[in-house]
């Protein structure tokens, strides 16, 4: 397994190359999902619940109809009859039930988006409205335990608790967050005899194919989708959402015409999820010298009552920290709600917020730095399976972090330090995420009029896959970059996994690998124009025997204003042990990208939802604060040189979702480092710190 | 929706007169942010980007006058000796973006209480001058905030300028919001000096339901403060003038702050102007020695 | 309603029937084909739109087309010359400032304009007193591109990226 790529001269992995999609993207040319230019389209816009639960009774749509330029109102009476696949989040218009505020309960098909917006608003609907229940609370008495993620103990916890000299036992909570893409859910649909095409703004274009296929009822082969550039997604362009599903039943009434539909920024806050709210009870117990002898979480989330999904919070718990006793459970709160969906590191990012401002609370309990105190638990073995690390640098990350910030001269005592009316002090926080690999992914290499034509239907979102696959392509064949042409973001490609769990570029990197290899077997070195080769991503037996995650540390300095309690993050610094490090330029762009909306979900990040109402009330950039340019001042990533033999022939561990983990428990540490005041509740806000 | 784009300013009296349901537009950013959000659907739009004089400024008769086109902008590039605060809360609003296009008038016309021209207009006591195919007035901006989002203005009137008159001391302008940048106020405050009538003029923003005057802290401060020397003020007087700000706000609790924190807010930014007023004070008692 | 007016965009004219409805940010997308301008909000919000209007930054989702009849429209399609990129592309290119690219012309339309901006003297929020000559450094070159949200959060490369185009441009 290990080494494929070290017998090969690596010049291009781990070279500091632009971006091969730059020019395009910083001339607005790449074409995004919306942006394909097709003959006469028609404009969708969606018809949404206006109230929370329960059944449409009619529709009145005679003056919606009569706006110049309408073409048809879809409603669940005409749309087509779609397979039950067993999600009932994409039963678009399948009934007239109404299970949540916002929910797609139809659409105006017209000539112009102006006119579908007008006709929309003309649309009248009559419901039966049923009472609901959208309140998120741990006191529930009707919180379940998802089948997915069963109490996990070992040993005795509340034993540990009840002996222990010293314990920490508070309830962490998160909020509410939307991924908010800059990019829109956008798709254009048209269906035509040989089949529906997709132009669909996702993170896999052949994980929409195959889903619209089998709720269609149409063969694979006959499902196009086409995404060369995808404006982001963190998690909501995963999985399918109903705006790709109604595209495609108003593309099935219009037959030839295609059909363009691309959510409003307040729709995004209603139709493709969100960042489930946490409450975390974290409960540590631990030796005078900060050992711990237990530790514990009990998370609580919520999902749709029709559609479950499970924020994982509770999983890094599984492998932070030694200690003998261990609890780690979930709950979930079922609501007349949207369904939630991932976002950024889901489970991991909210999942390090509790316990790891749990651990800074221990470290002050103690009066151990709160670095020492993460190096005296380090773990031999990953604490929940017993199975060895193929790598873990977590100390080397906090040893680096502690130089490179200036650690070492840190009084521990908080309200320390004040300049200029403001409150200064620094924190530090760990980070983990899981290097993963998903199936399914195969590689096409063929030479031609004298390049190496790559072709993989992998998707980038912003990570820089165009790039760096391009690079591990040269290296895998040998060649230059320059010889490389690569193609991605088409499902007419061979099939690549989705753009997701921090997998992307080592599936189809290895897949490419795999490709090259195969290539080079059969072609040798001088390969005649048309050879080619493909190649399925191998099996990687080092998976069952090691556990493989990627590990940083973040250090923040944190401003409170001791008047009007403004918070600045004027320093936040990142060291990462990720594996090798495929482009340090588009890899330093994935760690800032994430520390940067770790800072957004410690300071801004919350959608307020109205209880009588069921939505969200902040629904749009104005009032949905993310950070702004002014909120990042001096912010760095840095990485650590990791050899890890066993993760993949890269020897690569997927870097786009850690720089989220751990930032906002950096901050709030800082944050009460400077003030005294502990805050143990996103997002952090000037309030807070009021006398 | 009609869009009547008339060229001249008779036109425009004209059309808004033919038409009161028609929204003015200019900038377009108050407006458009409305329409785009499907919240305002206006029989009519009334395009005033055509009408010169509406960028005009000038002096008149002792006051600034201010055309109600006038892009922020231009009022933090040129109109910033002659409109201090009006220039501090131009720096504030929105975006660099929107400050190219939006204007006075505008924040005048949705008459938002966050929006961040009003308290200047207050604490300076601008007019605003109104004008219909009747004839032209000037309403104080003190008396023309009437209740949310509704205003002196009639429906046949067109907002046409303002006028600030000469600073005649101190001004300043302050604003807190929980992010860096781009971002609504959860308070704001401005302050104004008057050195030859020896009054006070305060401004509240995004904490009632319209921008408000704090009229007590203003005949506090004007009988506290050291005209002659610029003493600096007792902590206790700076303390009691915040008090007296933050007591004149009437805030709700909503996604941006709470009442409590506005309150708080206000009393804070309310003593840094003070402190603010009594520097810039002693420097213009020192020029003028 | 509709009006016909002339959109002079990138150099080109094009005459056009628009509803009155329609900003400039649809017009460019949908009826020209211009697609270099992005839709991230429609409420002047985000910045994405972000194109110069006779040489202005401005947001495109807030303007109406009718309103621009003559104007002249300068997108980040069309700020290069002779097939090379504008200094300030180079920079974002050079720099990595950005990553998905849908905020991209926006901030590069943005950065153009803001320089243009600074050396007309024109002062920003930054600094308190008014009267402050610019200087742009870092915190002025932060607080003058804040109309332009990054979600990806490439700010950080984004500084670097405006501060290499200033000194290029020097």
């Amino acid at each position: 397994m290990s080494g494929l790529l070290e017998n090969t001269s690596t010049r291009a992995i781990g070279a500091d190359i632009g971006r091969v999609d730059g020019p395009a993207k910083v001339t607005g040319t790449a074409t995004y999902a919306f942006e394909h230019q097709l003959n006469a389209p028609a404009y969708l816009h969606p018809i949404q619940a206006t109230v929370v639960r329960g059944r449409v009774r009619e529709f009145d749509t005679r003056d919606a109809e009569a706006v110049p330029g309408v073409l048809t109102v879809l409603t669940h009476d005409n749309a087509a009859r779609l397979a039950d696949i067993g999600d009932a989040e994409l039963a678009v218009l399948q009934s007239d039930e109404v299970a949540h505020r916002g929910q797609v309960i139809g659409a105006v098909l017209a000539e112009t988006p102006e006119a579908a917006r007008q006709a929309v608003r003309l649309v009248r609907v009559h419901y039966e409205e049923r009472s609901h229940d959208v309140r998120f609370s741990a006191a529930r008495t009707d919180l379940y335990t998802p089948g997915e993620a069963e109490d996990d103990e070992q040993g005795d916890l509340a034993g540990a608790m009840a002996s222990a000299p010293v314990t920490v036992d508070h309830t962490y909570t998160t909020p509410m967050e939307h991924n908010n893409p800059m990019e829109p859910h956008s798709t254009i649909a048209v269906w035509e005899d040989a089949g529906l095409t997709l132009y669909e703004s996702t993170q896999g274009v052949h994980s929409v194919r195959s889903t619209m296929a089998e709720l269609f009822g149409l063969d694979p082969e006959r499902v196009r989708v086409i995404a060369p550039h995808v404006g982001g997604g963190f998690g909501s362009k995963g999985p399918l959402h109903p705006p790709v599903v109604l595209a495609a039943l108003a593309a099935r009434l219009l037959p030839g015409r295609p059909v363009k539909l691309a959510l409003t920024r307040q729709q995004m806050f209603d139709l493709v999820g969100y960042r489930s709210p946490t409450i975390q009870r974290v409960r540590l117990a631990a030796e005078p010298d900060g050992r711990l002898t237990g530790i514990g979480i009990d998370v609580t989330a919520q999902t749709a009552r029709f559609k479950e999904f499970l924020e994982q919070a509770g999983k890094p718990t599984e492998v932070m920290y030694a200690a003998p006793n261990r609890r780690i459970t979930h709950r979930l709160a079922a609501l007349d709600v949207a369904p939630p969906t991932w976002m950024r590191a889901p489970g991991e990012c909210p999942g390090m917020f509790g316990p790891e401002v749990a651990m800074d609370e221990l470290a002050v309990a103690c009066g151990v730095d709160p670095v020492e105190l993460r190096v005296r638990n380090e773990p031999g073995t990953e604490p929940a399976s017993g199975r060895p690390f193929s790598s873990r640098n977590l100390v080397a990350c906090l040893r680096e972090g502690a130089r490179r910030f200036g650690w070492q001269d840190r009084d521990p005592e908080p309200r320390r330090r004040m300049e200029d009316g403001w409150l200064v002090g620094t924190g530090v926080a760990a980070s983990t995420y899981p290097t993963g690999q998903m199936p399914g992914s195969v590689a096409a290499v063929r030479f031609e009029d004298g390049h190496y034509h790559v072709r993989i239907g992998a998707a980038d979102i912003g990570t820089g896959a165009w790039t760096v696959l391009t690079q591990i392509a040269a290296d895998a064949l040998g060649v230059p970059v320059t010889a490389v042409r690569l193609r991605i973001g088409d499902s007419s490609l061979p099939s690549a996994s989705l753009a997701g769990g921090s997998t992307g570029t080592v599936s189809w990197g290895s897949t490419i690998v795999a490709a090259a290899q195969a290539f080079r077997e059969r072609h040798g070195t001088a390969p005649a124009d048309g050879a080619e080769a493909r190649a399925g991503l191998p099996d990687n037996p080092n998976r069952e025997r090691y556990a493989m995650h990627a590990f940083g540390a973040q250090f923040a300095e944190v401003r409170v204003h001791a008047d009007t309690g403004e918070v600045r993050v004027p320093r936040l610094l990142g060291v990462f042990a990720a594996g090798r490090i495929v482009n340090p330029r588009t890899a330093r762009s994935q760690f800032i990208g994430g520390m940067t909306m770790g800072l957004s979900m410690a300071l801004h990040e919350d959608s307020v939802v109205d209880p009588r109402f069921g939505c969200v009330v902040n629904h749009d950039l104005a009032e949905y604060h993310i950070a702004a340019n002014a909120d990042v001042v001096d912010l760095q990533a840095h990485w650590i040189d990791e050899a890890d033999p066993y993760v993949n022939p890269l020897g690569a561990k997927g870097i786009g979702e850690i720089g989220i983990v751990g930032t906002a428990a950096a901050i709030v540490n800082a944050a009460y480092h400077a003030t005294g005041v502990r805050v143990r509740e996103l997002p952090m806000t000037l309030e807070h710190f009021l006398a | 929706m009609d869009f009547l784009s008339p060229s001249t300013w008779e036109e425009a009296l004209a059309a808004k007169s033919a038409h009161p349901d028609a929204v003015p537009i200019m900038g377009g950013t108050d407006v458009m942010v409305e329409l785009n959000f499907g919240r305002r659907r206006p029989p009519a739009l009334l395009d005033l980007t055509r009408i010169p004089q509406l960028r005009d400024h000038g002096p008149d008769d002792g006051y600034l006058r201010l055309g109600a086109g006038v892009p922020y902008t231009t009022i933090i590039e040129r109109l910033r000796d002659r409109s201090p605060a009006l220039a501090q809360a131009a720096r504030a609003v929105a975006s660099p973006q929107i400050r190219n296009r939006g204007s006075v008038g505008g924040n005048l016309g949705g008459a938002s209480p966050a929006g961040d021209a009003h308290p200047p207009l207050l604490a300076v006591d601008a007019l605003v001058e109104l004008a219909s195919v009747r004839g032209v007035r000037r309403v104080a901006a003190r008396e023309f905030y009437h209740g949310p989002r509704r205003t002196a203005r009639r429906d046949d009137e067109l907002i046409s300028a303002v006028l600030l008159p000469e600073p005649a001391g101190p001004q300043s302008f302050s604003k807190i919001g929980t992010r860096n940048a781009m971002v609504i106020a959860v308070a704001s405050f401005s302050l104004a000096l008057d050195a030859q009538a020896r009054t006070v003029g305060t401004g509240i923003g995004s904490a009632g339901p319209t921008p408000l005057r704090a009229i007590e802290a203003e005949k506090f401060l004007a009988s506290e403060f050291d005209w002659d020397g610029a003493a600096s003020p007792s902590p206790a007087t700076v303390t009691r003038f915040g008090e007296l700000v933050a007591s004149a706000a009437r805030p709700i609790d909503d996604v941006r702050g709470s009442a409590h924190y506005r309150r708080h807010a206000l009393s804070v930014m309310a003593r840094r102007a003070v402190s603010w007023a009594v520097t810039d004070y002693r420097k213009e008692i020192a020029r003028c020695a | 309603m509709e009006s016909d007016i002339i959109l002079r965009v990138n150099g080109r004219e094009w005459p056009l029937r628009v509803d009155t409805r329609t900003t400039l940010l649809d017009a460019l997308r949908e009826r020209l084909g211009v697609t270099s301008p992005k839709k991230g909000c429609d409420h002047g919000q985000c910045g994405a739109c972000t194109v110069l209007l006779d040489g202005r930054r401005i947001n495109g989702c807030l303007v109406l087309a009718v309103a621009c009849d003559g104007s002249e429209v300068v997108t980040a399609e069309g700020l290069g010359t002779d097939g090379e990129l504008h200094p300030v592309q180079q920079a974002f290119v050079d720099h990595d400032g950005f990553q998905c690219g849908y905020c991209t012309p926006g901030q590069v339309c943005s950065a153009v304009g803001m320089l243009e901006e600074v050396a007309a003297g024109w002062p920003s929020a930054a600094g308190r007193p008014v009267a402050d000559t610019p200087v742009l450094d870092d915190a002025e070159i932060r607080e003058r591109m804040s109309g332009n949200l990054c979600r990806c959060g490439a700010y950080a490369n984004i500084v670097t990226a405006v501060r290499a185009a200033k000194e290029v441009s020097r």
